[in-house]
C-alpha cells in the first residue's frame, strides 16, 4: 500500500512523461499530432481494400471485424515489445536519481494507452459514418474491458521492462513472441474457427477474452458475457500481480546494471 | 527507529561485481561462460551512523573508499547487501542536477518536469515556481529552450529546483562548485537558512572547507568503514595528517624504486614536527628549532598566559643578510600572529656560520586550542632560504585558577546601579 501512496504522490512525473511522450512522438514531422488520426485511418483503408477484393472472407464488414481487435491488439503489443525497454531507454534518470522506479512502465503504458483512445474516436466516426451503428447499454461496458486491458499491459510492460534490464536479448526475442501471440489470439478470426480440444489453451491467453469483449461491444453491438468480463479482469489482475511482484524485486539492482 | 533520529544506517555493506568482459545478450552468456570473470569487491563493510533531525553531517575520505555509494543508497538508487537504512521524509538529491533536463523544453517547462522527479505535484510547483525563479537569477531566459543555456545557468536552474524542493533530507555530493563566487556564497546561505528550518543535510565533499563551515559533524570513512566521527575539525585534522603520511610513503617507495629524487631537500631539524613541510633552498639551513618555556609541560602544553621561546638554530656556508620569521596560527588555519627580526627594528640580521635566534613571548594572549608554528628565513630580497611549515605546535591549555579565555583591556561603567557594599 505504501508503493501505492508513493506513486499518488508522484503523479505530477507521470503526467509529464506521458505528456512528453505523445507530444514527442511525431516531433519534426509535418502534420505532427494528427499522425495519431492518420495512423489508423490508413491502416483501415489498407484492410478494407485487402479483405473486400483481395482476401474475400465469409465474415460480413470484415474490416471492422479486425480494426476494433486490431487497434487493441496494436496497444498491448507496444506495451510487449516497446515497453520493454522502458527502464533502459530511461538509464540515465535511473542512475542518477530516486523516483519509484514504476513510474517508467507506468507513464508508458499510459502514454501507449491514451493513443489507443485517440485510435477509438476514428473507429467511432468510422462506425458512424458507415453506418453499422452502436447499442448504447452495450457501449457502457468498453470503458471496463479497456481498463482490464490497462491492467494485463501494465503487468506485462512491469515484468518485460525489468527483465530486459537483466537481459538485453529479450527485447529482440520479444519482437517473435508477440507476432506468434498475436495468431494465437483470434484477432483475424472468430474463436468458432477454433478446434474444440485446444479452446482450453486458448483461455489461458490473457488478451481472449478481452478481444472477444472489445469485439462483441463494437462489432456485435451486445453487452458482453459477464463470464468473459470476468475472465479476463482474472487474467489481467493475476498479470499485474506477478508482474509488480518481479518488478519489486528486480528494480533493486537497476543502478548496477545499467 | 528512534523518533530523534532522521536517518538511520544499520551495518550496511555493498559488493559489486567488477567484471573483466561482460557478456549481457544470451549468446554472450551462453558460449563465453568462461568470460564472465568478474572481481567482487567489497565496497562498504559494515558501516552504521545515526542522524538528528537539522544535522548537518558530513562524509569525507579518499576516492573510492565508499561515500559516495553511501550517499546513493540514502536516496534509494542502490540498495545494500545487507544491513538496513530507513530514512524519514520526502529526500531531494544534489547529486546529478538537471537530471531529466529536456534540452528543447524551455527553462520553465523544465522546472515543472524536474521539480515532478522529485515528487512534487503540480499544486505543489505552482507554490514554489517563484521562489525557483527568483534563486536561480534567469527571470530573463525562462522561455528559452534548455539546449541555449551556458552550463553555468543550467546548474543554477537546477539548483534551484533541488534546493526548493522543501525537503526533509537533502543530499549534496560534490557540487558545490557551481557557479560563480556570489552564487555560492548565495548557495551556502541557503543550505544555512534550510538548516535552520529543520532539514537534515548530508554532504560528500572533497572541500572539508565546505563541509566545516555547515556540517557539526563529519564522519571519514576508509576502505568501507567508519574509521573515524565527530567534531568536523579534529576530524579533518587527522584525516589531513593521514594523507600526508600516505603521500609522504608513497614518495618514499618511488625513491626506493626510482633511486634518488632530485632536488633532494636535506631532512628536517632537529625537534622539529616530523611531518612538516620545507621549501627554500637551505643556502641558510634551519638545524634545530624548540619551544620552551617554564610552565611548559610534557607534550607541547602551555597554560594560558604563561611564557615561552621559540629558538630557532641555523647553519650555513655563505654569509648571507636576511630575517627571521615566525608565525603562529590556530589549527583552522587562522593567522594569530607574525613577527620577523625585521619588522621590530627595522635592521636586518647576518647568518654567518652558525647561531641562535629566539624569540621569547612574555604573556601570551592565545585562547585555549591547538596552535602550529611556521618557521620562514629569508634574505633582503625576501627569497625564502629555508621554510619550515608547521614546525613546532602546542596546545594551549587553561591554567592552575581554570581560567581559558584571554583577558581583554576592559573597564565596567555602572549608570544607574549600586555596587552592593560589603
Amino acid at each position: 500500500m505504501n508503493r501505492v501512496a508513493e506513486l499518488w504522490a508522484y503523479r505530477e512525473m507521470i503526467t509529464s512523461l506521458v505528456r512528453k511522450d505523445l507530444r514527442g512522438r511525431y516531433k519534426g514531422s509535418v502534420l505532427g499530432f494528427m499522425w495519431t488520426f492518420i495512423n489508423p485511418l490508413l491502416q483501415l483503408v489498407v484492410y478494407t481494400i485487402v479483405f473486400s477484393t483481395i482476401l474475400k472472407s465469409g465474415i460480413e464488414n470484415f474490416y471492422m471485424f479486425l480494426f476494433v481487435a486490431l487497434v487493441p491488439w496494436i496497444f498491448f503489443s507496444s506495451a510487449l515489445t516497446t515497453g520493454a525497454t522502458c527502464i533502459i531507454s530511461s538509464k540515465d534518470m535511473v542512475n542518477k536519481i530516486y523516483f519509484p522506479r514504476e513510474v517508467l512502465p507506468i507513464s508508458y503504458v499510459t502514454s501507449s494507452f491514451v493513443n489507443m483512445l485517440f485510435s477509438f474516436i476514428v473507429i467511432f466516426f468510422i462506425i458512424l459514418f458507415s453506418g453499422i451503428g452502436i447499442n448504447g447499454k452495450a457501449l457502457l461496458y468498453l470503458p471496463i474491458v479497456m481498463a482490464v486491458e490497462y491492467l494485463l499491459a501494465l503487468g506485462i510492460t512491469m515484468l518485460t521492462s525489468a527483465l530486459t534490464v537483466y537481459f538485453r536479448d529479450l527485447e529482440h526475442i520479444l519482437g517473435i513472441i508477440t507476432m506468434a501471440w498475436m495468431y494465437l489470439t483470434p484477432i483475424m478470426y472468430n474463436v468458432d474457427i477454433i478446434p474444440e480440444r485446444l479452446l482450453p489453451i486458448f483461455y489461458l491467453n490473457p488478451m481472449t477474452p478481452i478481444i472477444i469483449a472489445y469485439r462483441q461491444i463494437l462489432y456485435y453491438r451486445e453487452v458482453p458475457r459477464m463470464s468473459t468480463l470476468l475472465h479476463g479482469f482474472l487474467l489481467g489482475l493475476l498479470f499485474l500481480s506477478i508482474g509488480w511482484f518481479s518488478f519489486s524485486r528486480l528494480q533493486r539492482k537497476f543502478a548496477e546494471e545499467l | 527507529m528512534e523518533s530523534s533520529n532522521v536517518i538511520e544506517v544499520k551495518n550496511i555493506t555493498k559488493k559489486f561485481k567488477i567484471y573483466f568482459d561482460k557478456g549481457s545478450s544470451l549468446k554472450e552468456k551462453m558460449l563465453f561462460k568462461k568470460r564472465n570473470h568478474y572481481e567482487e569487491r567489497l565496497v562498504l563493510r559494515g558501516i552504521s551512523f545515526d542522524i538528528k533531525k537539522g544535522e548537518a553531517v558530513g562524509l569525507i575520505g579518499k576516492n573510492g573508499c565508499g561515500k559516495s555509494t553511501t550517499l546513493k543508497m540514502l536516496t534509494r538508487i542502490m540498495y545494500p547487501d545487507s544491513g538496513s537504512i530507513d530514512v524519514k521524509g520526502r529526500v531531494s538529491s544534489l547529486i546529478e542536477l538537471g537530471a531529466g533536463f529536456h534540452p528543447d523544453m524551455s527553462g520553465r517547462e523544465n522546472i515543472y518536469t524536474n521539480a515532478a522527479i522529485f515528487g512534487l505535484t503540480r499544486k505543489e510547483i505552482d507554490h514554489r515556481i517563484n521562489d525557483i525563479i527568483d534563486f536561480s537569477e534567469m527571470e530573463d531566459f525562462l522561455d528559452n529552450p534548455v539546449r541555449t543555456y551556458s552550463s553555468g545557468m543550467y546548474m543554477r536552474l537546477a539548483f534551484a529546483v533541488a534546493i526548493n524542493v522543501d525537503a526533509d533530507v537533502l543530499l549534496i555530493d560534490e557540487i558545490l562548485g557551481v557557479g560563480d563566487v556570489s552564487f555560492q556564497t548565495k548557495c551556502f546561505e541557503k543550505l544555512k537558512e534550510i538548516k535552520k528550518n529543520g532539514t537534515t543535510i548530508v554532504i560528500v565533499s572533497h572541500s572539508l572547507e565546505q563541509i566545516s563551515r555547515i556540517c557539526e559533524r563529519s564522519i571519514w570513512i576508509e576502505e568501507g568503514k567508519i574509521k573515524e566521527e565527530g567534531v568536523p575539525e579534529i576530524v579533518h585534522r587527522h584525516y589531513l595528517t593521514q594523507m600526508e603520511e600516505i603521500r609522504l610513503q608513497k614518495k618514499e617507495t618511488d625513491r626506493e624504486k626510482n633511486g634518488t629524487v632530485e632536488n633532494e631537500l636535506p631532512d628536517i631539524p632537529k625537534g622539529c614536527f616530523d611531518q612538516a613541510v620545507r621549501t627554500g633552498n637551505q643556502s641558510v639551513c634551519i638545524s634545530e628549532v624548540k619551544i620552551t618555556g617554564e610552565s611548559l609541560k610534557k607534550g607541547n602544553l602551555l597554560p594560558i598566559r604563561n611564557s615561552f621561546e621559540i629558538s630557532v638554530s641555523y647553519d650555513t656556508d655563505i654569509s648571507v643578510v636576511g630575517k627571521i620569521s615566525i608565525s603562529i596560527l590556530r589549527d583552522d588555519n587562522i593567522l594569530y600572529c607574525y613577527s620577523d627580526t625585521f619588522i621590530d627594528t627595522q635592521k636586518y640580521i647576518t647568518f654567518d656560520r652558525a647561531g641562535t635566534v629566539r624569540l621569547k613571548v612574555e604573556g601570551h594572549y592565545l585562547a585555549v586550542g591547538n596552535y602550529i608554528v611556521h618557521i620562514v628565513i629569508l634574505n633582503s630580497e625576501n627569497h625564502v632560504l629555508d621554510s619550515l611549515q608547521h614546525a613546532l605546535d602546542f596546545r594551549v591549555i587553561a591554567d592552575e585558577n581554570g581560567y581559558e579565555t584571554i583577558p581583554m583591556e576592559h573597564h565596567w561603567f555602572l549608570e544607574h546601579t549600586k555596587i552592593e557594599e560589603e
